[in-house]
């Protein structure tokens, strides 16, 4: 033994398949426990010759399997029928058969992808670098052209010279002592090291330049700022297309809009006393409606009976009454062409009232002026 | 060579002849029952007789194919069993002959050959180019031909290889089974369009030809693994067939039964899925009232439990075990049949649902009858391995 | 024991010394590249240089860029995932399926195509990424918990796609992965720890291999572990293909409502991704002289799983072909019409001449033993299964159900470009890979060479040993 070196095991390198099937059997019958072959591939046979169980983890994939498959499930469930059920295509809430494509995906990614990290945490109990067994010659054979096998110093049969003895009688090219590396041993992980700290300092400057760039640079620029920038024209916007440098263009000369024919006379009264005439008939219907735009348009400065005493009285101006004769005697165009332009301080009603409804105002206008001198006749 | 020769790989031995007597016995008692069944309710009987037809069919098929299979990918295992893949591909021969009472009631059970029914559909009268009497019988008897050439191409050199020792037959055999394997896909698909596809001729599914073929090869696997293990068991064959050739053959009995399953969920899952009339009234027919215990049971029956007995390697290798399994997976296909061409029945006379009678319990009796009397038959004065093969030796050495 | 004439070939060629083995497999790794390598990464830098142009002007400019529009709004995006996607499958096949099949010829080229796997699917799944037109929200896409209950569509193929893909690319990783640590230990092993250079290797792959100690009692575990993969592995990969498949199959679209799409998507996977194992394998062996593990045999085995596949392929297309008649109805007849005399014909002829004529040369073994040869057979396959996708999924969409809508989808150059970048990032990675990590599988080539394993004492001692 090596001063101050703590034996681990004896180990012993073969040449070939044969000899170290041969020498598992016989360490096995010689009643030695805590001993391990290493060969560079799997020999077969060498299970049964150490007698080793066969691997759980067979079982382990299967119940994990089982419990991806009830996951997937219960994922699927408590989104698809628990959290926002939704009919979709007239399928059932739960349609099963659409939900097992990605059941079986979940089953399989677990089984396999849980098994192998149990199969490494659990029973291989890697990673660990630093076993006594690595960087060793025996190692570096066993990794490459040759078969090993270390009986453990801990194993209650081992002795140092019989182990070695042993080994020999067998055949084994080489036989040699395994160390526990003291360097490895008695290692204290001091939190301060300087390499760690410099790499955490590095790694916490990187992440924190790249989140500074990323939501306070990179998200404002070109593409990946959620479009807030788009090609086409906005209104009220200038723009370097268009000559005159409005996004807005004006409607194409001699259209007017839908459903809008412009109002011919806005120049002259006297033209459209002339030319305009009330198309309509005097029958309820347009009566009825003209008293209701009358009621609500013309009745808070006319009033409700055109006498101009409105309810606006002292606030503003009052109109001259609707019933005087000189209102009496114009023609229903002069009419129309007030209400449409306006006139000294009464604003322009066109926005409010649609042609047909300013003739049906008008009608109501002549209704009320009736009304208000009447004749002997009118009252029968 | 070494002194291995003076090992006994095989003893010839000839099948008991109260396997064939047996299998008669069973014939008949399944005839009288299917008589009965003639005489009371014909089409039914009818109905259950196509069921018996392309069981034995499935397994004849398969069986050639997995003869064939085992020359093109040059396989060690399966050559102790080769022989009695070999005797139940005989099984053909047996199977024009269940098709003649069928004759009966031909009309009534293929719709399309009943010229009302079919003016009235226009997709049916559509279909009328092929499902015609005459193209029907042309096509159905030259695959049977062509059938029987490849047995005698294939088992028929085998059976003369084992007097010959000619050792280039292997690579023989395998041309002609690199030829056999398209000639098989387009007669199992023709043969299950034509016979179980057919039998609603409104509708239509690609696959099925495929899902036929899963099942048949099943059907083979389970007759071969149950045969191969009661004979071996009984010293009928030689004594070095191991745990580890029947691994093989309960490792592709779990892998059919995967892919059995694929095939016929991708079937569902499609057609369910876009819900088209045309394509669902199928399984629709097979949803209703009584079918649709029947369709559930399916599942388990044909895949849930097949997977969770054969899925442990242990299970997979131990003779008893597989033997179990193996019938309960001949069963499995013929229940299979059972749900394919049924419901037809039920549809065309407006019954209750999923009968169960003495007419149905011909169905098993009659196949199984049919098979021990072929495999009495047909193994007689023959060896029951290929001991004429040159890999007899190292496939009985054989080990995972 | 056995007689010659049922005598195998050699899995691994000559007799070689397992130190040799260790040599050969290494060397690339040690060896600074020559200008063939060079070269060829200058090809493949190229090709995803332009694929990057392309994909950056989609992103700054938008989709609008690419071809697709109302009727065929699935172009070349889908076509290349389902490409690529299918390219990986052949890996899997070999290693797990094969494995599960045990047949021994596979370890030659089980970790080639097992990383040809991974980055197949890795250059497939680029597309689903990119096709949104903002990939940089995809996160959106994910199930996360929100105030609105917005859930993924459990019920889309689409989605089943996203689950289907990550499994596939996480469990070929490990399988992939767990394959390598025992050659990562086995690189550990040979380096001393004198230069710089070398303590970093051995570093890297000290943690690489989780400190492997190539002890049976592990290597017990291991082999079970691979069995477990293997057999989960195989499943996954029928399942892969079958869902994308179901993108088209659980549609209307009359060409894409059949049946038999999941067999004959799986069967067409495998077929194109064998062709494309056999044109990087056969370039591989001859530059990095693995000729004797990488052997003619094995190449021919290969070329025949590809008329095996290959004839599948026609089998469908014979089955759609005669259900479309069969089923009665116009619109899905006039599909199958339109594809071989429609528009689209010469991809129609494209593919039906490269996937079903091509492969059938294989028949004649000094065909398919003739290097050259097969070269060229490999890549028209990989041409015509690119175009069968092409016509599945454009020609249903071109001219479906209202002649109204016709029209004809032509690519842009940005799809196009794309195409060729998705070719140049699958073989920059291939190249470094046979560079960084060994592309044989050292471990697994040495338990099969001749003389690696103990002799068996034949028949007279099998009850004996209690197999």
């Amino acid at each position: 033994m090596e001063n101050n070196k703590i034996l681990h095991s004896m180990s012993a390198i073969f040449t070939s398949p044969d000899d170290i099937m041969k020498a598992a059997k016989e360490i096995v019958k010689a009643g030695y426990t805590k001993f391990d072959i290493h060969t560079p591939y799997p020999v077969h046979g060498m299970d049964g010759a150490m007698k080793l169980k066969r691997s759980p983890l067979g079982y382990f994939a299967f119940a994990l399997g089982a419990v991806g498959a009830m996951l997937a499930l219960l994922l699927m469930w408590s989104t698809m029928v628990e959290s926002y059920p939704n009919n979709i295509g007239g399928k059932p809430l739960f349609p099963l058969p659409a939900f097992i494509p990605v059941t079986f995906e979940v089953t399989v990614l677990l089984a396999s992808v849980a098994t192998v990290v149990s199969m490494i945490v659990i029973f291989f109990r890697f990673p660990n670098n630093s076993h006594p067994l690595h960087d060793t010659p025996y190692m570096k054979k066993v990794s490459s052209d040759k078969y090993g096998a270390v009986i453990e110093s801990d194993d209650p049969n081992f002795d140092f010279d019989n182990v070695k003895e042993f080994f020999t009688g067998l055949g084994a090219e080489t036989v040699e002592p395994i160390y526990f590396d003291n360097d490895e041993l008695n290692v204290k992980h001091n939190i301060f090291e300087p390499k760690f700290i410099t790499g955490l300092t590095i790694i916490a400057i990187t992440v924190s330049a790249l989140t500074y760039f990323t939501l306070n640079k990179l998200i404002f620029m070109e593409p990946f700022n959620w479009m807030m920038t788009q090609q086409k024209l906005s209104a009220q916007s200038p723009s370097n297309f268009f000559k005159d440098g409005f996004s807005m263009r004006e409607p194409v000369s001699g259209t007017v809009a839908k459903n809008n024919m412009p109002y011919l006379y806005s120049d002259s009264v006297d033209l459209a006393e002339q030319v305009m005439v009330n198309p309509l008939d005097v029958d309820d219907k347009n009566l009825n409606v003209g008293k209701v735009k009358y009621n609500t348009y013309c009745s808070p400065c006319h009033d409700y009976n055109g006498n101009g005493q409105a309810r606006l009285n002292g606030q503003f101006p009052n109109p001259p009454s609707l019933h005087t004769d000189k209102v009496r005697n114009w023609k229903d165009g002069r009419i129309f062409h007030i209400i449409t332009v306006g006139q000294n301080t009464m604003p322009a009603y066109a926005q409010q009232l649609s042609d047909e409804e300013r003739w049906q105002i008008i009608t109501y206008i002549r209704a009320l002026q009736r009304a208000m001198n009447a004749t002997e006749e009118d009252m029968k | 060579m070494s002194n291995a020769q003076d090992l006994i790989l095989y003893e010839k031995k000839a099948i008991p002849s109260k396997i064939p007597l047996i299998g008669l016995a069973l014939l008949a008692i399944g005839g009288g029952l299917a008589g009965y069944g003639f005489s009371t309710d014909s089409i039914r009987a009818s109905y259950s007789l196509i069921i018996v037809f392309m069981t034995l069919f499935s397994v004849g098929f398969g069986a050639l194919f997995l003869v064939a299979l085992e020359y093109i990918v040059n396989a060690d295992w399966s050559v102790p069993f080769r022989r009695i893949t070999e005797i139940l591909a005989g099984v053909l021969f047996i199977v024009p002959l269940v098709a003649i009472p069928l004759l009966i009631n031909l009309d009534e059970i293929f719709t399309w050959l009943n010229p009302e029914l079919v003016n009235a559909d226009k997709y049916v009268k559509g279909k009328t180019p092929y499902l015609n009497e005459s193209f029907f019988m042309i096509r159905n008897i030259a695959i049977f031909v062509i059938m029987i050439i490849f047995y005698f191409l294939l088992a028929g050199r085998s059976f003369k290889q084992d007097v010959t020792k000619n050792p280039k037959s292997r690579k023989t055999s395998a041309k002609l089974s690199a030829i056999f394997m398209p000639l098989f896909a387009i007669s199992i698909t023709v043969v299950a369009m034509d016979w179980l596809m057919s039998l609603e001729p409104k509708w239509f599914s690609t696959i099925f030809g495929v899902y036929y073929f899963a099942g048949s090869v099943l059907a083979t696997l389970s007759v071969l693994t149950f045969v191969v293990i009661s004979l071996k068991d009984n010293g009928y064959l030689s004594k070095y067939i191991n745990e580890d050739h029947y691994y093989n053959l309960g490792g592709l009995m779990f892998a059919f039964t995967n892919f059995w399953a694929y095939i016929a969920f991708s079937q569902f899952l499609l057609i369910w899925y876009a819900n088209i009339p045309d394509e669902t009234l199928w399984y629709v027919d097979r949803g209703d009232g009584g079918w649709f215990i029947m369709s559930i049971a399916l599942i388990f029956i044909r895949f849930g439990i097949p997977y969770l007995a054969l899925v442990t390697r242990p299970s997979k290798s131990n003779p008893f075990r597989l033997k179990i399994i193996s019938v309960w997976v001949f069963l499995a296909h013929i229940f299979d049949l059972y749900w394919v061409i049924m419901p037809e029945y039920t549809k065309r006379t407006g019954a209750e649902g999923p009968v169960f009678g003495l007419t149905e319990l011909s169905v098993p009796l009659l196949i199984v009858g049919v098979l021990m009397l072929v495999i009495g038959l047909m193994s007689k004065n023959k060896n029951l391995m290929t001991v004429g093969d040159p890999k007899f030796k190292s496939s009985l050495e054989f080990h995972l | 024991m056995s007689i010659e004439l049922t005598h195998e070939p050699s899995v691994i060629e000559g007799r070689p010394a397992l130190k040799t083995i260790d040599a050969s497999i290494i060397k690339p790794m040690n060896n600074l590249p020559d200008k063939r390598f060079w070269a060829a990464m200058g090809l493949t830098l190229t090709m995803l240089g332009i694929g990057a142009l392309a994909l950056g002007m989609s992103f700054y400019r938008g989709l609008g860029l690419w071809g697709v529009n109302n009727p065929v709004g699935w172009g070349f995006a889908i076509i290349n995932f389902v490409f690529w996607v299918g390219i990986g499958h052949a890996g899997t096949l070999i290693s797990a399926i094969l494995f599960l099949f045990r047949q021994k010829w596979r370890t030659g080229i089980a970790r080639f195509a097992e990383g040809m796997t991974i980055f197949a699917v890795m250059t497939a799944g680029i597309f689903p990424l990119i096709h949104v037109g903002r990939p940089w929200l995809a996160g959106y896409l994910f199930p996360y918990p929100n105030q609105h209950s917005l859930w993924v569509n459990f019920t889309s193929p689409l989605l089943w796609d996203v689950f289907a893909v990550s499994t596939y690319f996480t469990v070929s990783f490990v399988f992939w992965y767990i394959g390598l640590i025992p050659d990562f230990a086995t690189m550990r092993d040979r380096l001393a720890n004198s230069t710089m250079v070398e303590k970093v290797k051995k570093t890297v792959y000290s943690v690489l291999s989780l400190g492997w100690r190539f002890s049976n009692r592990h290597w017990s575990h291991y082999e079970m572990m691979y069995l477990v993969l293997a057999g989960f592995a195989t499943p996954l990969v029928l399942s892969v293909h079958t869902i994308v498949s179901f993108d088209f199959a659980v549609s209307i679209m009359p060409g894409w409502h059949t049946t038999i799409f999941p067999p004959y998507f799986v069967a067409g996977a495998v077929f194109s991704g064998f062709a494309m194992v056999q044109n990087a394998l056969i370039i591989i062996r001859k530059v990095y002289d693995l000729e004797y593990i990488i052997t003619l045999d094995t190449l021919e085995k290969m070329n025949k799983i590809i008329i095996l596949t290959g004839l599948m392929v026609g089998y469908a297309y014979g089955m759609e072909f005669f259900i479309a008649w069969y089923s009665g109805h116009e619109v899905e007849s006039f599909a199958f019409v339109n594809r071989a005399f429609g528009p689209y014909a010469w991809a129609y002829w494209i593919m039906v001449s490269c996937n079903v004529i091509a492969p059938q040369f294989f028949w004649i073994k000094k065909l398919r033993t003739n290097i050259p040869f097969m070269f060229i057979i490999a890549v028209l396959v990989n041409v015509g299964m690119w175009f069968e996708r092409f016509v599945i999924t454009v020609t249903s969409l071109s001219r479906d159900y209202l002649p109204s809508s016709w029209a004809y989808y032509v690519p842009t150059i940005y799809d196009i470009g794309i195409l060729i970048g998705s070719f140049g990032w699958f073989f920059t990675l291939l190249l470094i890979f046979t560079r960084t990590m060994p592309v044989v599988s050292i471990a697994e080539v040495k338990a099969v060479v001749d003389g690696s394993q103990p002799t068996h004492h034949g028949l007279e001692h099998h009850s004996e040993e209690g197999h």
